[in-house]
């Protein structure tokens, strides 16, 4: 079925027939702002397919428009039969009809059932399978019945063109089944496949895992039972062989004997002791009478050698005092010497400096004299520069300059009010001069009076004149040009202008005569009156040293005394050091000899202390000295050669000694162990610990068995559910390859290698599967659940068509997420589809659909153009 | 007049059987360690009914080396009531002499006068006719064999020289440990009382294990017996009768199947029809089922369990045979059928490990199960 033309009439806005022609195959869009009907038009096609002409429910009297009449709706359609004109009128004459070529094909109910037939017989059918009301932009949307109508719709399309989904996948029975595997590893397992606590598989591991321990433990005590069984044999073994009665005694004796040696080979140690220290006495004696000998015959040799030289030193100090003394005078001398010439050289010095002043006075008295001058004259000029100074006073010539300006420009002012003020002349008849005063200053006659402000002009014998000029005329200039020059001649300090002409020729004289007397004093004094005086006091004075001596011949004089000076103070430098070397030499010959002296005294003092024992009794005690040592050092050495073995004899004891320790420790230690182990087994043996473990590895045998046997059952449901979920899985893909294969090429439009899974109650996508992410449809955005929506239709509609139920797709506003560029790819798939398929695309996006391309459709009202037929 | 005598071995008195699975509200395992303790009683009964005045236990009378004094004492004392018999105790490796020292030394110190505990390899006259010859075991695993000593040992002429000994015949794990067969011949014995086998057997017609008196594993499949000896003399051949002493029977029971068998029918048919209580009964299927007869298998086993001491069915060696009626009976088609047929493949795949292909299996058998509970 393709749809050609649809027209409406009185149907909500269209209250004038409304048609759309010419619809193509293929991509058509209506494209029409808001508010101009698309919507309306859809509904009309529902109306017109699903709505019975004898129906008033609300969705068709909502058709109605405002005015209120019969809505009419009349679709031309195109079957492989022919074309076919359906027409539907509600609510007032409710009538259907199906024209052929104008001839009436059925009307009334027969042709509801042709419309019916037309559509495929299913109740919702292309509505909600392929046409997409405006806002409808996910799949499930719309009321109850509208989803379950659409569920019917695609449940029928996919077993016509599949199996039944309960027989491909098993339905309630393998529901069924899977619910009780689940139940039944939920018994044992976690969702994840672990133990669940408390559950028997748990319960299973965990009596293993307590078994094992306990069995470790047993095994533990055990063990330790059988080493107190070995420990005690031992032990036991090992005290009978202690105390055996031979073999005490045995040890018994053998300490004896060697504690007997041990102190045998002592005594004989302490013997050997004895004669040592004898041996070493007998040394020291020999050694200390060695001594003395030794120091008596030192002793003597020294004093003899001191005293020869002592002598020796004697002579030397004499020698060296006689040569100091004559040094010393010689020093003296020279001293004198040094003295004399000194005031020699003083006096020449004073003689030279007397002769050169002398000569400095003779050269200056001719200079004294002109400074003198000098200095008289430059304080004149000093004097008349300061009088001069005194009298400058007055207004300078700038001052004056201003002055006169100002009475110029107080003239001015005067001339220039008087001009432009009201006059008044005077004249007088004759006789009558003076009559009129201004106050008391009578009018001159013809002499103007300007007056400046109202003036009363007194006229003897008749009166008062009042003169009052116009009020433009006082412009002050006159009193300010009159306060300026007062206040020039105050500053000057002159009465008046005259006056000031006066002071500043004073002035000017005053100032030359200052210049004057400058340039004199500079002349005389360049550098001021007390730089000349400073000179004047610089040269000497001639005093009264007239009988100063002739500088040259002073000058020789104390050339000379300054040589015989110099000579002598260098013959006293030699001299005294001449003399500090002999004084050296004296005093080291005096040392010398106190030092020798002292040797002397020793050795007489040493000779004193000995007591003067002979040296030959000396000699007899030494030798008498060195025969005891030698007897002595042979009673050693033959005691020594018959010690016995002092280690070897304390070695033996020791080890006789600790050997009998050690078995008496060893008794020691053994018994209380033995208690210790009897205790011990007698308590491990009457816990029954072997009883017990062979008890627990039995348990513990069983425990693994059963755990075993858990391990397998949940295996075994492991394996189960996967199966029934793999199989289910897979039936329900092949239960969905059908619409899957439509939609696979328009999906990967948009998203490539992009695949959807379908849910088996709704017969609807469920999740996108995409790069790796599998999410579900319904927290997608908007934009993609309205484009997957779409691409869903679009393959269902391709499935009707496949099944030879051709039906138009309709799509009213189905992407108003969509941007820009997925709506590019939206388009292509449209026409993609568009190929053989009618798709009619209602949009109130002008703009966007432009790019659409397909045949555009125009809704066209009879009050608008020509309604064709 | 013959000299006669009872040989056993390996009370095992004190064993727990915790291997042994117990019900909640049961006590099988209380009911076996009674029947281990009630042995003694059953061998003085032996004695008295064959007149013989000895009891010779070779060995392992007691499971553990250190039994719980109770264990110990009413064991002592049930021997001691039975005052007419001497019971000749011999340590075994179970009780060895040298981790069951205390045991041994309880023994010597308390035992009643008709106890005798042989911890010594020296002859010890049981009558002047007869002469006991014991090898004790030293330790838990020895290296020799224990016998040995027995060619030394010396008695006087004309006396019945008599083996006790506890150990294996054949070296199963070549430590040397193991007694010469021959030992009758190369030591001059009348007899050789051995102990150790759990299981009756006569080495030659001298040596004989007589088994233990109650049997303890599914291995032996009759109940435990001791052995009534007679000899009339040196050199006389010993007349070696059997008396049954075994409270429990502890019995192995193959059940082979094929396909379209009523398997739940040929396990009926080989139990044991009387005295379920004291039978424990371990049932081995083998050959193949289909998943129909393995589910009524299993139901038939549950049926029967609680009637006997102890039961098992074991279906590791059974096979499942698959038809594809009975895969039909999951689903004819769809998701289920093709869970169904995953599971088969795997479970016949010889590329996936033993493991994998029980799981496999046992995932068939239960998805089996439930679609046909939910049939039901």
């Amino acid at each position: 079925m393709k749809i050609r033309a649809i027209t409406l009439n009185n149907l909500r806005r269209f209250t004038d027939p409304a048609r759309v022609d010419h619809i193509a195959d293929g991509l058509n869009v209506l494209s029409e702002p808001n508010e101009h009907g698309k919507s309306t038009l859809f509904d009309a096609l529902q109306a017109l397919f699903f709505k019975p002409h004898g129906s008033r429910d609300k969705d068709v009297t909502s058709l109605r428009p405002h005015a209120g009449g019969a809505p009419e709706v009349t679709v031309e359609v195109e079957t492989d039969e022919g074309r076919f004109t359906l027409a539907k009128r509600w609510l007032q004459k409710p009538a259907a009809t199906v024209h052929r070529d104008g001839t009436l094909v059925a009307q009334s109910d027969e042709a509801e059932a042709w419309i019916s037939r037309l559509l495929g017989g299913d109740a919702g059918g292309p509505s909600g399978l392929i046409w997409v009301r405006q806002g409808m932009t996910d799949l499930t949307a719309g009321t109850k019945k509208e989803q379950d109508a659409a569920l019917e719709a695609r449940r029928d399309l996919m077993t016509s063109v599949g199996a039944e989904v309960e027989a491909m996948t098993g339905g309630r029975r393998m529901d069924a089944a899977l619910a009780r595997c689940r139940e039944e590893l939920g018994l044992y397992a976690t969702g994840t496949g672990r133990p669940r606590a408390n559950g028997p598989w748990k319960e299973a591991q965990d009596r293993v895992e307590a078994l094992r321990r306990e069995s470790d433990a047993l095994t533990a005590t055990a063990r330790d039972l059988h080493d107190a069984l070995a420990d005690r044999k031992r032990a036991r073994r090992d005290l009978r062989e202690l105390e055996a009665p031979e073999a005490a005694e045995a040890r018994r004796m053998r300490l004896d004997s060697a504690r007997q040696a041990f102190d045998a080979a002592e005594r004989h140690a302490r013997e050997l002791e004895a004669e040592t220290r004898k041996v070493e006495m007998a040394q020291l004696k020999a050694d200390s009478a060695r001594t003395a000998l030794d120091t008596l015959r030192d002793t003597l040799k020294e004093q003899a050698e001191a005293s020869r030289l002592v002598a020796e030193a004697e002579t030397r100090a004499t020698e060296a005092k006689a040569a100091l003394e004559a040094q010393r005078a010689a020093r003296d001398a020279a001293d004198t010497a040094v003295t004399e010439t000194k005031a020699a050289l003083e006096t020449a010095e004073r003689d030279e400096k007397l002769a050169l002043r002398a000569k400095a006075a003779r050269e200056g008295a001719d200079r004294r004299k002109e400074l003198t001058e000098r200095i008289a004259r430059a304080e004149q000029a000093r004097k008349a520069k300061e009088e001069a100074a005194a009298m400058r006073t007055g207004p300078d010539a700038a001052t004056l300059r201003r002055i006169e300006g100002l009475a110029a420009a107080h003239a001015t002012a005067i001339a220039t009010r008087n001009a432009t003020a009201t006059q008044v002349i005077a004249r007088y008849d004759a006789g009558r001069d003076g009559l009129i005063r201004d106050g008391t200053t009578p009018l001159q006659d013809g002499q103007e009076l300007p007056l400046t402000r109202a003036t009363r002009l007194t006229i003897e014998g008749i009166g008062a004149l009042e003169v009052r000029p116009g009020e433009a005329g006082d412009d002050q200039s006159v009193e300010a040009a009159a306060e300026a020059l007062r206040k020039a001649l105050a500053q000057a300090g002159v009465e008046d202008l005259d006056a000031a002409r006066a002071a500043a020729a004073a002035r000017a004289e005053a100032e030359k005569l200052h210049d004057q007397a400058d340039l004199v004093l500079n002349s005389l004094a360049p550098d001021g009156i007390d730089a000349l005086r400073a000179a004047l006091a610089s040269i000497p004075a001639l005093d009264d040293a007239t009988d100063a001596p002739d500088p040259e011949v002073a000058e020789a004089a104390l050339a000379k005394a300054r040589t015989a000076h110099d000579d002598a103070r260098l013959a006293r430098e030699t001299a005294n050091e001449r003399l500090s070397d002999l004084r050296d030499v004296a005093s080291h010959a005096e040392a010398t000899l106190t030092s020798l002296r002292d040797r002397v005294k020793r050795a007489e003092e040493a000779l004193a202390r000995a007591g003067a024992p002979s040296e030959d009794a000396l000699a007899e005690d030494h030798r008498a000295a060195i025969e005891a040592l030698e007897m002595a050092r042979a009673r050693h050495a033959e005691t020594s050669r018959t010690a016995p073995d002092l280690a070897a004899a304390k070695a033996a004891l020791d080890r006789a000694t600790s050997v009998e320790q050690q078995a008496r420790d060893e008794i020691a230690r053994l018994k209380p162990l033995l208690a210790r182990l009897d205790e011990r087994i007698q308590r491990s043996s009457g816990e029954a610990v072997e009883e017990r473990l062979e008890e627990v590895k039995q348990e513990l045998e069983a425990a693994t068995a059963t755990l075993a046997g858990i391990e397998h059952e949940v295996a075994v449901l492991i394996r189960l559910e996967k199966a029934l979920e793999t199989a289910r899985n897979e039936s329900r893909e092949r239960y969905f390859e059908p619409i899957a294969k439509e939609l696979k090429p328009l999906l990967h439009l948009l998203w490539p290698e992009a695949e959807l899974t379908w849910g088996e109650e709704s017969l609807l996508p469920d999740r996108l599967l995409r790069g790796g992410q599998d999410e579900p449809i319904d927290i997608l955005s908007g934009g993609t659940q309205e484009q997957i929506a779409l691409l869903v239709r679009l393959a269902f509609a391709r499935m009707l068509a496949a099944s030879g139920r051709v039906a138009p797709v309709i799509l009213d506003d189905a992407l108003v997420y969509t941007d820009d560029d997925r709506i590019e790819r939206m388009f292509d798939a449209l026409h993609r589809q568009a190929g053989d398929l009618q798709i009619i695309v209602l949009t109130c996006r002008q703009r966007a659909f432009r790019e659409l391309g397909g045949k555009a459709l125009r809704l066209e009202t009879s009050s608008e153009g020509t309604v064709s037929d | 007049m013959a000299f006669r005598f009872i040989h056993a071995s390996d009370l095992h008195i004190g064993r727990k059987f915790a291997n042994i699975p117990q019900p909640q509200d049961g006590n099988i395992r209380g009911r076996l360690m009674e029947a281990r303790h009630g042995a003694i009683g059953r061998l003085a009964t032996a004695a008295r009914d064959t007149g013989a005045q000895h009891v010779l236990l070779a060995g392992d009378t007691f499971d553990t080396a250190t039994p719980s004094p109770t264990v110990i004492r009413q064991a002592l004392a049930a021997m001691g009531d039975a005052a007419e018999v001497t019971w000749w105790i011999l340590p075994g490796n179970h009780d060895n002499l040298r981790d069951a020292e205390p045991l041994w030394e309880t023994i010597a110190r308390d035992a009643p006068g008709n106890v005798m505990a042989l911890t010594e390899a020296v002859p010890r006259d049981m009558d002047p006719t007869a002469v006991l010859l014991p090898c004790p075991v030293a330790f838990r695993a020895g290296a020799s064999d224990p016998t040995e000593p027995l060619v030394t040992m010396a008695s006087n002429e004309g006396q019945l020289r008599i083996g006790l000994a506890h150990g294996g015949v054949t070296d199963f794990t070549e430590s040397g440990a193991a007694i010469a067969p021959d030992r009758d011949r190369s030591a001059r014995l009348d007899y050789l009382a051995l102990g150790d086998w759990h299981g009756r057997m006569a080495v030659s017609e001298r040596v004989h294990y007589c088994g233990a008196p109650e049997q303890d594993r599914f291995k032996h499949g009759r109940r435990g017996v001791c052995l009534a000896v007679a000899i009339d003399g040196p050199g006389a051949p010993p007349q070696v009768e059997e008396v049954e002493t075994g409270a429990f029977l502890w019995s192995e029971i193959d059940l082979p199947l094929h396909p379209r068998q009523d398997a739940a029918a040929a396990l009926t048919a080989i139990l044991p029809e009387t005295g379920r209580r004291d039978v424990l009964l371990r049932v081995v299927a083998s050959g193949r089922a289909g998943l129909p007869d393995m589910v009524d298998l299993q139901r038939a086993a549950d049926r029967a369990a609680p009637e006997f001491a102890h039961f098992e069915l074991r279906t590791s060696g059974l096979g499942t045979h698959y038809e594809t009626a009975d895969l039909d009976e999951i689903d004819r088609g769809g998701a289920l059928r093709l869970a169904a047929n995953a599971l088969m493949q795997d479970a016949e795949a010889d590329a996936l490990s033993e493991t994998d292909r029980d799981v496999a299996a046992d995932a068939l058998a239960r998805l089996y199960s439930y679609v046909r509970e939910a049939a039901q």
